[in-house]
């Protein structure tokens, strides 16, 4: 079964995104939203870190980049609150990291 | 059949009130026979020390809960290994009831097993 891990923390206060990434299963995904979006902050640990996952893991809400003036990278898939009801929907369950 | 819930617990006993939420969550799931599993994690791991002192911060013991948890039919109890050896819990400092999981291949292949999972 594939989960998709909901992350809202930064991962420069706290221990959720490492324990997270940790943990996560072959056909598992993570969603940034919320201050877990400085996670694909330029130059970071929690960047690189997210980037080793590769492809069609990482998703991020778009508001929350775009109300922080950053910018995703091309392998992060970013998408809007429809996206993330379809997201929600394609993994088998939702873990949020509350 | 009832479907199966995974409660993750990550915050220490006296951080606020998440340890005993997860804990509130788990024994209303075992009252209703629910199929449960609880996993301490990170600093949820600091619940599972023994002789901890409520009253000091006029608290109720939670450990206590700990223990009633097999009278709810809560079996499934887990924490993670590489969170107790961080913190330098010692595994025999860990009640035996308790199932350590020292890979954290078996803690994904644990929150694959259930339906739903919960972290607090």
């Amino acid at each position: 079964m594939s989960t998709l891990h909901v992350l809202s923390h930064s991962p420069f206060t706290d221990s959720r995104l490492t324990s997270c990434l940790r943990l996560l299963g072959p056909a598992d995904g993570v969603l940034l939203c919320g201050d877990a979006t400085y996670a694909l902050t330029d130059s970071t640990a929690p960047l690189e870190a997210l980037q080793a996952l590769g492809a069609n893991k990482v998703f991020v809400l778009e508001e929350d980049i775009q109300a922080r003036s950053m910018a995703a990278p091309d392998w992060v898939n970013v998408i809007d609150y429809p996206g993330f009801v379809e997201l929600s929907i394609r993994f088998d369950k939702v873990n949020t990291w509350l | 059949m009832a479907k199966s819930m995974l409660i993750i617990s990550r915050q220490a006993p006296w951080s606020g009130p998440g340890a005993r939420e997860a804990l509130d969550i788990v024994l209303a799931g075992g009252a209703y026979d629910l199929p449960v599993g609880l996993l301490f994690l990170d600093d949820g791991v600091f619940q599972l020390l023994p002789e901890q002192n409520a009253k000091a911060l006029q608290q109720r013991d939670l450990t206590a809960n700990l223990k009633a948890l097999s009278m709810f039919g809560v079996e499934d109890i887990y924490a993670c290994g590489t969170s107790l050896a961080e913190r330098g819990i010692l595994q025999e400092a860990v009640d035996e009831d308790i199932i350590q999981l020292p890979q954290s291949a078996e803690i994904a292949a644990l929150i694959d097993r259930y339906d739903h999972v919960i972290t607090i």
